[in-house]
């Protein structure tokens, strides 16, 4: 396959900020989304704190009482099929077209595929059936089932800008924008499409997130600096966040055609599954070690190569041991010591979209030279033992980087990232720094 | 940044669903339900179908909707908006609106006749 992925462009809306600027002064300075929260006014829930998405108001079940940013322009007759997360894609997928220089009409041309990923919104289809149910099923919102079910941003997406080429959705928990983000690049790989957009959103709230909780999946620490440790001895689980984050792929000769600059390339990805537990990880980390292994050889690299991992860790006790486990398998015991740093210690879990996010935060750090740290590290897990894992964010430039994602049921996606080569035929200033 | 308020349980009914109308509507509504005034009904018609109106078939300053305007063809809804406006009146009205019902209206007149026909007859006013 001789064909190029590039990132041309990217969006943000997420608990650390709320474009690329404000998202790579987060990374590089530590600074985290969480605040002290109450999910549902009721105190006996031991759960504290999140990472809300700031300057939204999208927690009412009526799109009449939604807020958003005045830059963004959501037409109402897309507004009533979204979902409180499809504001955020939306807005996230008009701040990537920019940051690409692309407008809506080039969108439409049976060129452009779309792959999006979320669980669909629990708050929704909640409030959808509560309102079927008041009236034994003889009423019902028409916007109830594409506003709600697991699809809801590729239906609305794709209908609202026109998408005609490959549209559809993944469902793998907290590894489905990763395996958007990898089959994309394999639609542009394979000729399929010359340019893709991965979404992943989802939003933070009771229903979505507090299902967790019996899991003993969240954390029950009160205090916003320290509830999300990834790696961390006293890690006790995982802080909730919602948002949204955009990537646009682009076949490399399509970008160059039309002047886009990229961020990143996409040289390969891999997934491999646990095949062990429903809800947690092997406890050796085997998929996710075979995950990466794959990833390396579809990329052509060696462990030794790669500068920076963005690890999965969402800060739960069993997962973070499993990931440790599996770097130490591919890195540490081939003598390879790239920096490794799980960035939720910022952002907070975004589920559906963590692995796009963090992809996003890859290109970022390719883009702009620096290693995300590992925040609120204090005293690294035992079984971390011969990792890298820098406190502060470094400024070292990263040239290759490896993804890493796990989800539900022990699929593993893992994605390789290089900087872009900065073409002789070519150089310009790099132009997409905001 | 604590979060200013819980959200309410989502099986919480919308309180008001015209609680982001103009004053006048809502004003109208309060006023058919006391009098049953079929003026007062038709106002609250009118302003939702004009609510759920595509942006893209609005034309500026247009904001009346004669009794012949073609809701499709003239008005720019398709048949899931129009499914959109009929779920917002049973809503309000507490009525079920029938497929067959919905298949004969096709202006913003019939709609308006139809819903005085079936409120009145729900109500029995």
């Amino acid at each position: 396959m001789s064909r190029e992925a590039l990132i041309t462009g990217l969006g943000f809306i997420t608990s650390i900020g709320n474009d690329a600027a404000a998202v790579v002064a987060s990374l590089r300075e530590g600074r985290h989304g969480m605040v002290p929260w109450d999910y549902c006014g009721n105190t006996a829930v031991p759960i504290k704190v999140a990472a809300p998405v700031r300057d939204f108001a999208v927690d009412s079940p009526s799109w009449r009482d939604w807020t958003w940013p005045a830059r963004y322009s959501i037409p109402r007759e897309t507004l009533r099929g979204l979902a409180p997360h499809g504001v955020y894609a939306f807005c996230a997928l008009e701040q990537a077209l920019a940051d690409a220089g692309l407008a809506r009409t080039d969108l439409t041309d049976g060129g452009t595929g779309l792959f999006c990923a979320s669980a669909g919104s629990a708050f929704m289809l909640h409030h959808h059936l509560a309102q079927a149910r008041a009236s034994n099923y003889e009423r019902g919102n028409p916007m109830g089932v594409v506003s709600s079910i697991a699809g809801t941003l590729n239906f609305n997406l794709a209908a609202h800008y026109g998408i005609t080429g490959a549209v559809t959705g993944f469902v793998s928990a907290c590894a489905s924008s990763s395996h958007a983000l990898g089959y994309a690049m394999d639609e542009i790989r394979l000729g399929r499409q010359t340019r893709m957009i991965v979404v992943g959103a989802e939003e933070l709230n009771a229903d979505t997130l507090l299902p967790f909780a019996p899991m003993r999946a969240l954390s029950t620490n009160i205090n916003p600096a320290t509830a999300s440790r990834p790696f961390d001895t006293a890690r006790d689980g995982f802080v909730g966040t919602g948002g949204a984050a955009v990537i646009i792929v682009e076949e490399a000769s399509l970008a160059r055609k039309r002047g886009a600059r990229a961020y990143a390339e996409l040289i390969g990805w891999g997934q491999a599954s646990d095949g062990h537990s429903v809800a947690t990880s092997h406890p050796d980390g085997a998929g996710l070690h075979e995950a990466m292994r794959r990833a390396l050889r579809d990329a052509g690299v060696t462990p030794a190569q790669i500068d920076y991992v963005s690890a999965h860790a969402t800060s739960t006790p069993i997962g973070d041991r499993a990931e440790a486990l599996a770097l130490r398998a591919v890195f540490t015991a081939t003598d390879a010591h790239p920096a490794v740093s799980g960035t939720k210690g910022l952002t907070g879990h975004g589920l559906s979209m963590a692995g796009a996010m963090e992809a996003g935060f890859c290109a970022l750090a390719l883009r702009d030279g620096f290693t995300p740290g590992n925040a609120h590290l204090v005293n690294a897990d035992p079984a971390c033992e011969g990792l890298n894992l820098p406190r502060e964010s470094l400024s070292a430039r990263p040239a290759l980087i490896l993804n890493n994602s796990s989800g539900f049921g022990g699929s593993n996606v893992c994605h390789v990232l290089r900087r872009a080569a900065v073409k002789k035929s070519s150089s310009r200033p790099n132009l997409h720094h905001a | 940044m604590p979060n200013p308020s819980p959200q309410p349980p989502p099986s919480t009914p919308t309180p008001n669903p015209l609680a982001k109308f103009p004053a006048t509507i809502r004003a109208s509504h309060e006023r058919f339900l006391s009098t049953r005034d079929v003026a007062a009904l038709d106002a609250v018609v009118l302003a939702v179908v004009l609510d759920h109106q595509p942006a893209h078939a609005k034309k500026s300053g247009e904001m009346i909707a004669p009794d012949t305007a073609r809701l499709i063809a003239d008005l720019g809804f398709d048949s899931l908006a129009l499914a959109e406006i009929v779920f917002f009146l049973e809503d309000l009205y507490k009525v079920t609106i029938t497929n067959e019902e919905l298949m004969r209206i096709t202006t913003v007149g019939e709609l308006r006749a139809f819903v005085r026909t079936k409120v009145a007859a729900t109500r029995g006013a």
